[in-house]
């Protein structure tokens, strides 16, 4: 009898402390994203110089995509290491795209200028490009493979090495099975 | 043809109403009430005033225009952000469970509520019940069945024949209550209480009845009476430890539980910071970073004594806090130890390299104690990549504007060199570990170079310089801008060392510490190629 109760009383307990520490322990803004291994969404940009840039045009090669804004602390810290990447990389058969968001003209600017970023970027100004990835913290960026397929997705400041590596396996169409995370900041 | 002429005459009165704007409006509130804000917690895209939410409208709105249906509008966001993004889970699937479970919680509960409660009334009658000897009741039950004769003497008075009257009246009532339960008045549940209500007082009665016959044998009436104490005795001690058993038990787990919950939450650190849970989760705010809060709290109050003790418990718990060292680095240009200062703020920034305070810090230090305007510049430019636009931005900025250019000094200053200082005042050379030694260097070892005036074996060095985490062989150079002395120069011959600190305290040495020095003797300032062998170990 005094066993019967035990076991009843754990398997009413247990549930709901199990409940609780996993209410408790998951960072409740974190989204995970449904698009890994998803065909990216098309969009048409025009860029600060102002050319435009159709990501559909870029079939055939890796595609790295990163969300960003001048206001964004993880993003300047990971501005650098950017352009390093894209210096390194661009001779190969890679496409570095930067989307700012939720920002303005003249401060991006003044961020592209002060970071000396050589690769295309342009501003979405409706955000329509940021909801189409599922973007809620930035940066965010996403991998796309040559066949026009997302293959790896971070949420928070990247750096070289991992841009370079995440890229290598795009080129060859390996989806990640989880995407990484760093320190990021909520949009707003 | 009538007929016709006259769906197109109400056509004509009456369009059709087309998509009009209010309506547009109205569909696009109630998709965006359906939707959740994804910066928000737990708001609606329709609530919330973020420019997120307000961008999502907009999609909303264009969707709408394009001729979408609302499920569609939802599948779409559903597809980006997955089913997070509904504020009402989806009724299929494992998203079913959240909208059956509290159902299924309300019937089990409501079940389990009334299992108890006929457990507890049955056990009730059964108490009452059992409280009588079940001889007797047998006796009462034949007796009734029987239709047992009784002689009452209504003149007697005695407590005999009173105890006979009531047996009498019992038995009467047990029986007109069988008769009214066979002609249908009475309900099973309440025959059956009543019955044993009755039946338990007539029992109740024959005991008394019997015990006013004649004694049993004297012994055997002491034993049984006896047996019958002792069991009831152990019966209430039993009963007494359950309850007390039972209270302090609810005490203790009412104790426990609101100590654990209380402690099981604790304020947001920062604006990511999304988990409230604390030790109980294991996302608990550590030991030093509560210390480290107590000290900040003293800090912006300017209560020095209490910061000081708040940032050395919280790197005495972790000695690999950054926030603390820097804090420290503050406090001491507070006290005017401006070489103390920068010692926590390289700390600091040996432990994270881009905390915005330590290089602010270390960066007025240097900018205002030391002079050192090229090094500062350094550290501003290095804050002014990773802030972000706002009044701190632009303080910086002005700041840098402000500074003399890299080697230029006040004159009144003029004893203190930048890293400009010319290679006629500067000694350089090479350091590396003696490769006999076969103990390898610490990574996290502190390398000091350090000049004393020659002959001067002890006494306070005339300069030293700090390399955190060396990499040997390692080339250095030794100049003005490490002179410990206000108003010295770094001049004349000097004799030069090398210490690679364990401990990185440089007034302490340790066993196991690494020295070397110059084994040429003394050296005058602006020689080359002073090289050095780390070869003798402290024991």
């Amino acid at each position: 009898m005094g066993w019967r109760r035990l076991i009843i009383t754990v398997l009413v307990i247990v549930p709901i402390l199990w409940l609780l520490a996993f209410g408790f322990t998951r960072d409740a803004r974190y989204i995970t994203s449904p698009l890994l291994a998803k065909e990216a969404a098309p969009f048409t940009i025009t860029l600060f110089d102002g050319g435009q840039l159709r990501l559909s045009d870029l079939r055939g090669k890796a595609v790295f995509l990163n969300f960003w804004a001048s206001w964004c602390v993880p993003c300047r810290a990971e501005a650098k290491d950017l352009e390093a990447a894209w210096q390194s990389l661009k001779e190969k058969n890679v496409v570095f795209v930067g989307v700012a968001i939720q920002d303005k003209d003249k401060d991006s600017r003044a961020f592209l200028e002060e970071f000396n970023v050589t690769y295309p970027n342009g501003w979405d100004e409706s955000g329509k490009i940021a909801v189409d990835y599922g973007v809620w913290g930035i940066p965010e960026s996403f991998f796309i493979d040559p066949q026009g397929r997302i293959t790896y997705k971070h949420v928070g400041g990247i750096r070289a090495a991992m841009v370079k590596a995440k890229l290598e396996e795009a080129a060859r169409g390996i989806v990640s099975a989880k995407e990484g995370k760093e320190d990021y900041q909520p949009i707003r | 043809m009538l007929g016709r002429l006259f769906v197109i005459y109400l056509l004509l009165v009456n369009p059709l109403p087309a998509a009009t704007a209010p309506d547009i409006d109205e569909q696009t509130q109630n998709i965006a009430k359906e939707l959740r804000c994804v910066v928000c917690q737990n708001l609606s895209v329709a609530d919330s005033p973020s420019e997120m939410a307000q961008q999502m409208r907009g999609v909303v709105r264009e969707q709408l225009q394009a001729g979408k249906t609302p499920q569609e509008i939802k599948d779409f966001f559903v597809s980006k952000y997955g089913d997070w993004v509904l504020l009402a889970p989806k009724t299929q699937g494992f998203s079913l469970l959240v909208w059956l479970l509290p159902f299924v919680v309300l019937v089990v509960g409501i079940a389990l509520a009334f299992w108890l409660v006929r457990r507890w009334s049955a056990k009730k009658t059964k108490i009452v019940a059992s409280s009588i000897d079940s001889d007797l009741l047998t006796r009462v039950r034949n007796e009734v069945a029987i239709g047992k004769a009784i002689d009452v003497d209504p003149e007697d008075s005695s407590l005999g024949a009173q105890l006979e009257q009531d047996r009498a009246r019992l038995y009467a009532e047990l029986k007109e209550l069988e008769f009214d339960f066979q002609a249908g008045k009475l309900a099973e549940s309440d025959y059956a209480a009543l019955k044993v209500e009755i039946e338990s007082k007539a029992a109740a009665v024959l005991r008394q009845i019997d015990s006013l016959l004649p004694p049993q044998p004297a012994v055997e009436r002491r034993l049984s009476r006896e047996k019958k104490l002792a069991a009831e005795t152990n019966k209430k001690t039993y009963r007494r430890w359950q309850l007390a058993a039972g209270g302090s038990f609810l005490l203790i787990f009412g104790l426990t539980l609101g100590m654990l919950l209380t402690h099981s939450l604790r304020p947001r650190e920062s604006a990511q910071d999304s988990i409230t849970g604390d030790f109980l989760t294991g996302t608990g705010a550590s030991e030093s970073a509560r210390f480290l809060q107590e000290g900040k709290s003293a800090f912006a109050k300017q209560d020095w004594p209490r910061a000081i003790e708040g940032f050395k418990r919280a790197l005495a718990a972790d000695p690999n806090q950054p926030e603390a060292h820097a804090y420290m680095g503050f406090i001491l240009i507070q006290a005017g130890h401006a070489d103390g200062a920068l010692m926590a703020f390289d700390k600091a920034l040996g432990l994270a390299p881009n905390l915005p305070m330590a290089l602010w810090g270390k960066g007025m230090t240097l900018y205002q104690g030391k002079k050192d305007y090229a090094a500062a510049k350094e550290l501003f430019e290095k804050l002014l990549q990773i802030m972000p636009v706002g009044a701190e931005r632009v303080e910086v900025e002005r700041i840098l504007a402000e500074m003399p250019q890299s080697g230029q000094k006040p004159r009144q200053q003029g004893d203190k060199a930048s890293p400009a200082t010319p290679a006629s005042q500067q000694i350089t050379g090479k350091i590396t570990i003696d490769p006999k030694l076969k103990a390898s260097p610490d990574n996290q070892a502190v390398l000091f170079i350090i000049a004393r005036p020659a002959g001067a074996a002890k006494g306070p060095p005339l300069a030293v310089k700090k390399i955190d985490r060396p990499v040997f062989p390692l080339s250095y150079s030794l100049g003005q801008e490490n002179v410990m002395m206000q108003g010295a120069s770094f001049t004349g011959s000097v004799a030069v060392t090398a210490r690679l600190d364990k401990d990185g305290n440089p007034t302490t040495r340790q066993p196991g510490d690494l020295t070397g020095d110059y084994k040429k003797g003394s050296v005058a300032v602006g020689s080359k190629n002073i090289d050095i062998v780390l070869d003798q170990v402290v024991r």
